[in-house]
């Protein structure tokens, strides 16, 4: 036991000091924050610009249309009434208007004109010209301004009062979205599916990254000969044991960081982006229990103890990169089934394929959580997809172990299967 | 307590389309110089593994102090230097030498303090210059291999087991590979090294055991196993090169059995009636001048020769250390 851990502990000290560490370990949580902060960010810019109120309303309608509407542009914006110009004047006066404020807005002295006639009365139609007319946000802005005015205008002469008037055009639609699954409704449904993709590209990523650092372990002991060394001090399946525990470890330690400091962001996030100029928007995080957290630690940490078992068997055979990578293509390909069926799971989390693939060990550590993140599954299902994993963990550690303990020591040539089978029956 | 650092008794080991020990036991006496000799692929690594219970024997026991080699425990009076050597490159040489003496049962703070008067002894640590605070990939392969010297020895184990020391070694560490062999011995440590190279092995070795192709040809304390040999060996020198009627002298079979001829020296093995008052005189007569005539114990190098012949011999193995 004792010199396990000192194994361990050399895996993971040497591990977690190293530029790489520290740099993927800040980077996650940076990333996080640019996630979470840039999407407020630019919804900032996604609101019209200061440009739509520097604008000239030619009004040919006689209603005072055009300044309700250059209130209405400045309003929530800079509060400068001044900036919309508004010329009234009879539908013959319009066209050389229009060429003169054409000219206007070439010398840029402004950035568009608005004309309004008795088509716009009619709730038909209004032209807008101006350097800004390809602005997304610009556009909306006028667009809605327009409507309101055209249509209190509009009420106005059908008898209504200004007050009321003003008050039944100015109604604020919340549109929400909620998702409704074979199980019923499943809360926000872009939450969960946006949980449940960062839950399966972390999975995945995890597995694959740390599987990998246990393969070029592996072999860099084999290729520097160091493997001779230390099991002729202890026994092979401690240098194997060791070295998962250790790269394990060093995986959960920057899952701790990465999730504590995404815990931290998320409780103070309103106070950083009033701090940035941004406005919080409605977010409602995943509604992950302590529960849920915990069996997704337990796949984790099963899934992850099958395919470093598997990795290090491939890294003990092998005695070059090239064939490594040859070698690596069955786990490979293994890890990735699970990931490539994602959309079809995630449009029918209950479908044969789903339920099957989140049963077998070498897709289940993935594929499960990523079922309980889109709709509730059994309580027995997640038991019997744990204990899937669990017994493929221990046969593919009891399959590494003994490829291990004889590839080690084998240099040159790739082991055929033939030669892998003897290993595995050897004592 | 048994007498012996290491006891094999019918080790086998096979392999698919090869057998790489074959029935091989032998004596390692305590407190001795030993020296497994052969040609490469004979048969030493895969023995030395076994050993080290790093590969198990098919047959055979293995006990070491009089202990079964696997005991656990036993591994930790053992030290090792593999014939391919190799440190984790990444990694301050202060860091790989704890954590080899921590896999050998040391302390930390026991470890430390060995690693600093080991890296002072081998001259990596002096007063402008510690190469433990450097990383391995960052020394010299002279200095490399003053590490792994360390790792070997940093536990003061009872039993040394070297293999292949002196292959790739600059002539300065191999002097102190040897200092530290015979320091060991002056301490009671056991040392096992295997080697194909006759003329290290005839200095250092108190016993030999020399295999070929996984079995035991002959094994024993040296000046045993050179007096088995009977002393039918002449060594010549001769002061005027080689006169005309040499070499015809040299080819009578009913004279001289086999000749080494090392370009100054020769080494003759007498033909079994013959004497070396004859071969004396006939030299004489053929007119050579006589530097040297001494019957000598044939050197380790003849009798490997002779015992395991030219067809166990591969590339490598004559040369001489």
């Amino acid at each position: 036991m004792d010199k396990l851990w000192v194994i361990t502990a050399r895996e993971y000290l040497e591990r977690v000091r190293t530029r790489w560490f520290l740099f993927s370990t800040v980077f996650g949580p940076v990333f996080f924050a640019a996630l979470m902060i840039l999407p407020a960010i630019v919804a900032r810019r996604t609101k019209a610009s200061e440009e739509v109120s520097r604008i000239v309303v030619l009004d040919a309608t006689g209603h005072r249309l055009g300044h309700r509407i250059a209130d209405g542009l400045s309003v929530g914006m800079i509060g400068d009434t001044a900036r919309t110009r508004v010329q009234e004047m009879t539908p013959d006066q319009l066209a050389p208007a229009e060429s003169l404020a054409t000219r206007e807005i070439v010398r840029g002295e402004l950035t568009g004109y608005l004309v309004l006639d008795s088509a716009a009365l009619d709730g038909r139609r209004v032209r807008y010209a101006g350097r800004n007319a390809s602005a997304e946000a610009d556009m909306d802005m006028i667009r809605r301004v327009v409507r309101e005015s055209v249509m209190q205008t509009r009420l106005e002469m059908a008898g209504v009062g200004p007050d009321r008037s003003a008050a039944l055009v100015r109604t604020q639609l919340e549109f929400e979205l909620e998702r409704i699954t074979d199980r019923g409704r499943g809360g926000s449904a872009r939450v969960s599916i946006a949980f449940a993709l960062i839950i399966v590209v972390i999975l995945y990523m995890a597995l694959m990254l740390y599987g990998q650092a246990v393969l070029r372990g592996v072999m860099e002991e084999k290729q520097t000969r160091v493997a001779e060394v230390v099991v002729s001090s202890v026994e092979p399946w401690k240098l194997l044991a060791g070295k998962v525990i250790g790269v394990g470890a060093v995986g959960l330690t920057q899952f701790a960081v990465w999730i504590g400091s995404a815990i931290l962001l998320l409780r103070y996030r309103a106070p950083i982006l009033e701090k940035l100029g941004g406005s919080a928007m409605s977010f409602t995080p995943p509604d992950v229990t302590i529960g849920m957290g915990l069996v997704l630690l337990l796949f984790f940490v099963a899934g992850y103890v099958f395919y470093s078992a598997l990795f290090a068997a491939v890294g003990a055979m092998v005695s070059s990169e090239q064939e490594a990578q040859q070698a690596l293509m069955p786990i490979i390909l293994l890890l990735v089934s699970s990931f490539v069926f994602f959309q079809p799971i995630l449009s029918k989390p209950t479908s044969g394929l789903a339920q099957t693939l989140s049963w077998l060990p070498f897709s289940a550590p993935i594929v499960m959580p990523l079922r309980m993140a889109v709709i509730p599954v059994a309580g027995w299902e997640v038991a019997v997809a744990l204990i899937s994993v669990a017994a493929g963990s221990y046969i593919a550690v009891w399959i590494a172990a003994r490829i291990y303990r004889t590839g080690m020591l084998m240099y040159g040539k790739r082991p055929t299967m033939r030669e892998l089978a003897r290993w595995l029956r050897t004592t | 307590m048994s007498n012996a650092a290491v006891e094999i008794q019918h080790a086998w080991k096979r392999y698919t389309g090869h057998v790489a020990v074959r029935d091989l036991s032998l004596t390692v006496p305590r407190g001795s110089v030993y020296g497994l000799l052969g040609p490469n692929g004979a048969g030493k690594t895969t023995t030395i593994r076994m050993l080290l219970n790093i590969i198990a024997p098919d047959e055979g026991t293995i006990r070491i102090f009089g202990e079964p080699h696997s005991k656990p425990g036993i591994t930790n009076r053992i030290g090792y230097l593999p014939e391919e050597r190799g440190l984790y490159r990444k990694m301050q040489v202060r860091r790989v030498l704890r954590f080899l003496a921590q896999l050998k049962g040391m302390a930390k703070a026991d470890a430390d303090r060995g690693v600093d008067q080991w890296l002072e002894r081998l001259g990596l640590r002096t007063s402008d210059k510690d190469w433990g605070a450097a990383k391995v990939d960052e020394l010299s392969r002279g200095m490399q291999q003053k590490v792994q010297f360390i790792s070997t020895l940093i536990h003061d184990p009872d039993l040394v087991i070297l293999d292949e020391p002196f292959s790739g070694l600059d002539p300065i560490n191999a002097q102190a590979l040897k200092d530290i062999v015979i320091e060991l011995r002056q301490r009671g440590k056991s040392v096992i090294f295997s080697t194909h190279l006759m003329d290290n092995a005839e200095r250092l070795c108190d016993s030999v055991c020399i295999i070929a192709r996984g079995e035991k040809v002959l094994d024993g304390a040296v000046a045993e196993v050179k007096a088995r040999q009977g002393d039918r060996h002449v060594a010549v020198v001769l002061s005027n090169g080689t006169p005309v009627g040499v070499p015809e002298i040299l080819r009578d079979r009913a004279l001289v059995a086999r000749c080494d001829d090392s370009n100054r020296m020769l080494e003759i093995e007498l033909a079994p009636r013959a004497s070396a008052q004859d071969l004396l005189a006939r030299l004489i007569a053929a007119g050579a001048a006589i530097e040297r005539f001494e019957l000598v114990r044939p050197s380790l190098h003849r009798i490997f020769l002779d015992r395991v012949g030219a067809t166990g011999v591969e590339e490598g193995m004559s040369g001489h250390g």
